[in-house]
């Protein structure tokens, strides 16, 4: 079985029930479209908003029961990728409804639709980036586990508290964020996980955790921030006269640029430096709103963690990040025995490790899959659309 | 580190002249040279090692050596009793009594000793290497192994009792140190290669050292004993060797460096520290398979990137990444499986999970650029490197299938979507690229006629493609057929969902056209499609014949084009046999109506001229009646002789079918005629002046039709020219 026939199938049942109904011809049946579109963004980033529990405490802590898909947990990606994908197949049907085609090859859309395309490929390298920002994340957790695991048994042996110590190091460490490398400065800018190998001597090699850098980046010199940058560039806000197909384009696009930047804020991608600056999420559309107040909202917690070197804004990573921090000042001075007290206060934040690790090991596959499934549908959108573009172009202008 | 080679390789060289069958005396001195050589300290440390009868002539600091034999002893019995203490807690672990005062001491003395035995290799300027000293890297394995077991032994007991804890503490705290000893050393050991690598790749071929591989392989399966990271490390160590000292091409490890690398990684993992172990070989394997892509010539590149690459430069891209993606399949994951089956023989879920994680991380970036290919601007002769990409993907899904790459479970699940995906966006690209041929027949508006009658370029195009593309024959039926499919599911759910939508989505429903001509026979899509464009090359070369205004040539041109097709056909078995032999012969008795229809309308008037008949006045051949014939014929033949000669007929089959069929109507008829009126004329002026041609100028004349060639006809034409004005 084809997966992309199984897409299909999918893709076919996830437009709304409307078009069951038969269709017309009349000129307004785009105003209607648009209208549902409207709705449908409306409908599907608002619940994204309402959603989490507006009190973290400094541990990250809340109520198991809406930790899950709190605010930019890997939960809560993956509903942002499920409104993306929502809207994309409500679109693709309203491109491909085929009431029109004279339409789309005259202006604007004549040269916003291959925009479109050109924006899709672009945050197709974004969808790959977020993968392997998904891998650094499970490097992470790796070292997250060793430290949960090692955290286990009390009273706490000494070996332990120091194996606990070198991976919680590498937590800390495991992301290295590009914004360091300094804006583009150095010439090489591949992104890695792990510490740089910085070629220690044999000698020195056993002094310090000394982790190999891995780089599993986009390309050379690919940048995350400055492909947003590009994904939203000509993005124009359609003037009052422009068709409601334009208007559809034109919203598809900033939908679209408006989720790879909230991606790419949420998981660690290959320099992302001046993120917090790219997006020309339009105000006062009551269509945008809910997006609006989203971006504001993630553009605060970016601007929060930009300076510090941030691992990417995900919930869950930056509950370890915290954890390990705190696990690491309490391993400071150990001396076996430990007090009693403090044992039994690392051995809860130790539990606490734990969980938000069963819930990283639990979120990242299907985060991973669901990046993939976004992929995917762009690729099949794309290829449906420049299809029907292509013929249509064809039957328009027959010289061509 | 290279010196560090240096003696790996001295080491192994000896290990070959063993091979080479030198008596056991003359072995053995060899073999004590290279560890005299390699370090001293290891001969005089090993007083029941198997060398020991042949080293001891060697032996000049005895007093030394004496100590380290007393140390040798005293860490033996130590062991000795340490492993009876591992007994003994592990045989009664619900026993809560307390550890006796002297059992610790001895554990507390071992846990030192073996803190001075890693402190051997991290002391500073004169520290031993890993590698160096075999025998001290094996009783070292051994004694982190018996500490490992001591820990877990202690662990398992109750954690309540204050001198098992106490003794637990310290004997973490030793663990600990030696599992971040082992982890360096195996960082170091696993970034080998890379080095290595560098000098010697290029000279090496693939298959001989994969072939040195497998055997090297298979000896190492013959001692078990080796991977248990167990005491005799350093005996198997010494026979591992013994086949040569080249080593392995990728991954590149000395035989020495498996083996340590056996030994350390299964020593982390009995000390329970599987998953730092596992990182470690996670990263330093993917960054391996990097730098090895990087080597074969396979640069990652961003889908952005590839869809601004002229298309000559990415069908270089195209050619690389096959091979390599081919080489990973077949040579590099294999033989990395081999490698860790090796490494790690009892823990085959480790194997397969690093194996797994490695391959789909490697095949990921491998199929991101089949990816970005697929959604490359599509264009008709793109066709056949998309299809090279497109095999290259639907052969290696067996594979992953058949689990030869490994599993953690979901992470192969997901690559075989991954392929299955990147198949599918290139089978429709095919498709799609296949139908343009379709419309670059449609758009081409082109209103001059190909001059003189000649094959037009666009069928020798449309041939030679179809030729080429029935090369991949099997695979774009594949890809039609389940082009087909998708269609039918989307019919389906527009069927369900809403009849009107896709309405005007182009029809591209193949096989509706397909019994169109052949009703006999049920064609397959891609065969539809093919009629389907060899029809339209038709109707496209009728309509072009259109252009000629002189309707012999237009049949000269269909016949040019006509017979161009047929031969194209029959020179390839899977055309014709998509075809089918109906439609060849059709197509073959079209070209002769064509043949016989050019006939009629160039020669036909002028058999007139030669008929027998109408001749006569009263009775009697009427000499201005025959005066007025031979001078039509004259001027008909020359005129035809004239403009024909200049047509091309380049088949010369058809040229000569063409040249005998008209000879076999004129020729006789003149001759006849010529025969029999010839003589009415009076004979000097008046013969020359009407029988310009000799029959046989005539079938000369004839002979240069359809040539061509307007040098030669010029020629002709001017003798002509002088007969005429005679």
């Amino acid at each position: 079985m084809w997966a992309g026939a199984e897409n299909q199938g999918n893709f076919l049942g996830r437009i709304s029930i409307r078009r069951n109904q038969v269709a017309s011809m009349e000129p307004d049946t785009h105003v209607e479209d648009l209208d549902q579109f409207h709705k449908l963004i409306s409908d599907k980033f608002s619940p994204l908003l309402t959603d989490y529990p507006h009190h973290h405490d400094h541990d990250g802590d809340a109520t198991p029961s809406a930790a899950g898909d709190a605010f930019l947990s890997a939960a809560w990606v993956r509903k942002l990728l499920d409104a993306f994908v929502s809207c994309e197949a409500e679109f693709r049907a309203v491109l491909l409804n085929g009431r029109d085609l004279t339409q789309i090859v005259k202006p604007p859309l004549d040269r916003w639709i291959p925009d479109l395309f050109d924006r899709v490929v672009k945050a197709l390298d974004v969808c790959n980036a977020v993968t392997h920002g998904v891998e650094a994340i499970r490097f992470m957790l790796h070292q997250a586990q060793i430290v949960a695991s090692a955290l286990e048994q009390r009273p706490f042996t000494e070996g332990q508290i120091r194996r606990a110590r070198r991976a919680l190091a590498a937590v800390l460490s495991s992301i290295v964020v590009d914004e360091r490398d300094g804006g583009g400065k150095t010439t090489e800018r591949s992104w890695s996980f792990g510490r740089r190998g910085g070629g220690a001597s044999s000698k020195e090699r056993h002094h310090a955790p000394n982790f190999r850098s891995l780089s599993w980046s986009v390309a050379k010199n690919w940048s995350a921030a400055k492909q947003i940058q590009a994904i939203s560039s000509n993005l124009y806000t359609p003037r009052g006269g422009e068709c409601s197909l334009a208007q559809s384009v034109y919203i598809m696009g900033m939908v679209l640029v408006f989720v790879m930047w909230a991606m790419v804020a949420c998981i660690p991608c290959q320099d992302r430096a001046g993120l917090g600056t790219h997006v020309p999420v339009p105000k006062n559309l009551g269509w945008a709103q809910s997006i609006n107040v989203l971006q504001e909202k993630i553009g605060e917690e970016w601007k929060k963690k930009e300076k510090k070197g941030s691992s990417g804004l995900m919930d869950e990573v930056v509950k370890v990040e915290k954890l390990a921090q705190s696990l690491t000042e309490l391993t400071d001075n150990f001396h076996y025995p430990m007090e009693e007290d403090k044992e039994a206060e690392m051995a809860a934040k130790a539990a606490k490790l734990a969980e938000v690790c069963r819930r990283m090991e639990d979120g990242l596959g299907p985060l991973q899959r669901q990046v993939r499934e976004v992929f995917n549908r762009l690729v099949k959108g794309r290829a449906d659309v420049l299809e029907v573009f292509d013929h249509a172009i064809k039957h328009c202008n027959p010289s061509v | 580190m290279s010196s560090r080679h240096a003696r790996a390789k001295s080491l192994t060289l000896d290990f070959l002249s063993h091979d080479e069958g030198m008596d056991e005396v003359e072995k053995e001195k060899e073999i004590g040279k290279s560890y005299s050589f390699i370090s001293r300290t290891s001969e005089k440390t090993t007083n029941n090692h198997r060398y020991n009868s042949s080293l001891g002539s060697i032996n000049e600091e005895d007093e030394s050596d004496e100590v380290e034999s007393d140390q040798q002893v005293n860490l033996d019995q130590l062991s000795h009793d340490v492993d009876k203490i591992i007994d003994s807690l592990s045989s009664d672990s619900n026993n809560v009594k307390e550890i006796e005062a002297e059992v610790s001491a001895k554990v507390i003395e071992y846990l030192k000793k073996l803190e001075i035995m890693i402190d051997v290799y991290e002391s500073g300027e004169n520290s031993l290497t890993f590698g160096q000293n075999p025998k001290k890297d094996s009783d070292l394995i051994e004694s982190i192994n018996r500490v490992s077991a001591l820990h877990r032994s202690l662990n398992g007991s109750s954690r309540s009792n204050h001198a098992t804890m106490q003794l637990l503490n310290e004997t973490s705290v030793v663990l600990h140190q030696s599992m971040v000893f082992l982890e360096e050393e195996l960082r170091l050991l696993l970034d080998e290669p890379m080095d290595q690598n560098s000098n010697s790749s290029n000279s090496k071929h693939w298959d001989t050292s994969l072939k040195t591989l497998k055997e090297r392989f298979q000896s190492f399966a013959a001692h078990p004993e080796m991977g248990t990271g167990g005491g005799g490390g350093g005996d198997s160590n010494a026979e591992i060797g013994d086949d040569g000292n080249e080593s392995i091409h990728f991954p590149s490890f000395t035989p020495q460096s498996l083996c340590n690398i056996g030994l350390i990684s299964n020593a982390m993992i009995s000390g329970g520290h599987e998953v730092e172990c596992c990182n470690i070989f996670a990263i330093a394997r993917r960054h391996a398979f990097e730098e090895e892509l990087k080597k074969l010539g396979f640069d990652k590149m961003s889908i952005d990137d590839t869809q601004k690459m002229n298309w000559e430069a990415l069908e270089g891209e195209i050619v690389t990444w096959i091979k390599v993606f081919k080489h990973c399949f077949s040579d590099l994951i294999p033989c990395e499986q081999q490698f860790y089956e090796l490494i790690l023989p009892n823990n085959p879920a480790i194997c397969q999970s690093l194996l797994g994680d490695l391959a789909c991380g490697v095949f990921s970036i491998l199929l991101n650029f089949a990816e970005a290919v697929a959604m490359a601007k599509r264009s008709t002769e793109k066709l056949f490197k998309f299809l090279d990409v497109y095999e290259t993907i639907r052969d290696s899904i067996p594979l992953v299938e058949d689990n030869k790459i490994g599993h953690p479970k979901q992470c192969v699940e997901d690559l075989r979507a991954k392929l299955s995906f990147a198949q599918m966006m290139l089978g429709e690209a095919a498709v799609s690229i296949f139908c343009q041929l379709e419309n670059s027949i449609k758009a081409d508006s082109n209103k001059t006629p190909v001059p003189n009658g000649a094959v037009h370029p666009l069928t020798r195009y449309t041939m030679n493609y179809l030729k080429y593309a029935c090369e991949y024959k099997d695979s774009l039926e594949e890809v039609f057929q389940r082009h087909l499919k998708i269609e039918q599911e989307d019919e389906k759910h527009n069927l369900m969902l809403h009849h009107a939508r896709r309405e005007k989505k182009p029809n591209r429903k193949l096989g509706s056209t397909a019994g169109q001509e052949d009703d006999d026979e049920k064609k397959s899509p891609y065969a539809s499609q093919l009629l389907r464009i060899m029809d339209l090359l038709d109707q496209y070369l009728d309509a072009k014949s259109k252009l000629y205004k002189d309707p012999s040539l237009r049949y000269i041109f269909l016949m040019n084009n006509g017979r161009y097709i047929l031969q194209k056909v029959r020179g390839s078995a899977e055309i014709s046999q998509v075809v089918g032999d109906n439609w060849i012969r059709r197509r073959s008795s079209d070209v002769r109506n064509h043949h016989k229809n050019y006939q009629r309308e160039t020669w036909t008037k002028v058999l007139q001229c030669l008929n027998h008949e109408g001749l006569q006045l009263h009775g009697k051949v009427y000499k201005p009646y025959l005066k007025e014939r031979f001078k039509n014929f004259n001027q008909l033949f020359d005129e035809i002789h004239r403009t024909q000669s200049t047509w091309v007929v380049s088949d010369e089959q058809l040229q000569s079918e063409l040249r005998v069929s008209i000879s076999a109507v004129i020729i006789p008829a003149y001759r006849s005629f010529v025969a029999r009126f010839g003589q009415i004329f009076t004979p000097g002026r008046q013969v020359e002046k009407y029988i310009k041609f000799q029959p046989e100028d005539v079938e000369a004349a004839i002979e240069d039709l359809f040539d061509g060639n307007t040098t030669s006809m010029a020629k002709r034409r001017n003798l002509i020219q002088n007969v005429l004005s005679v």
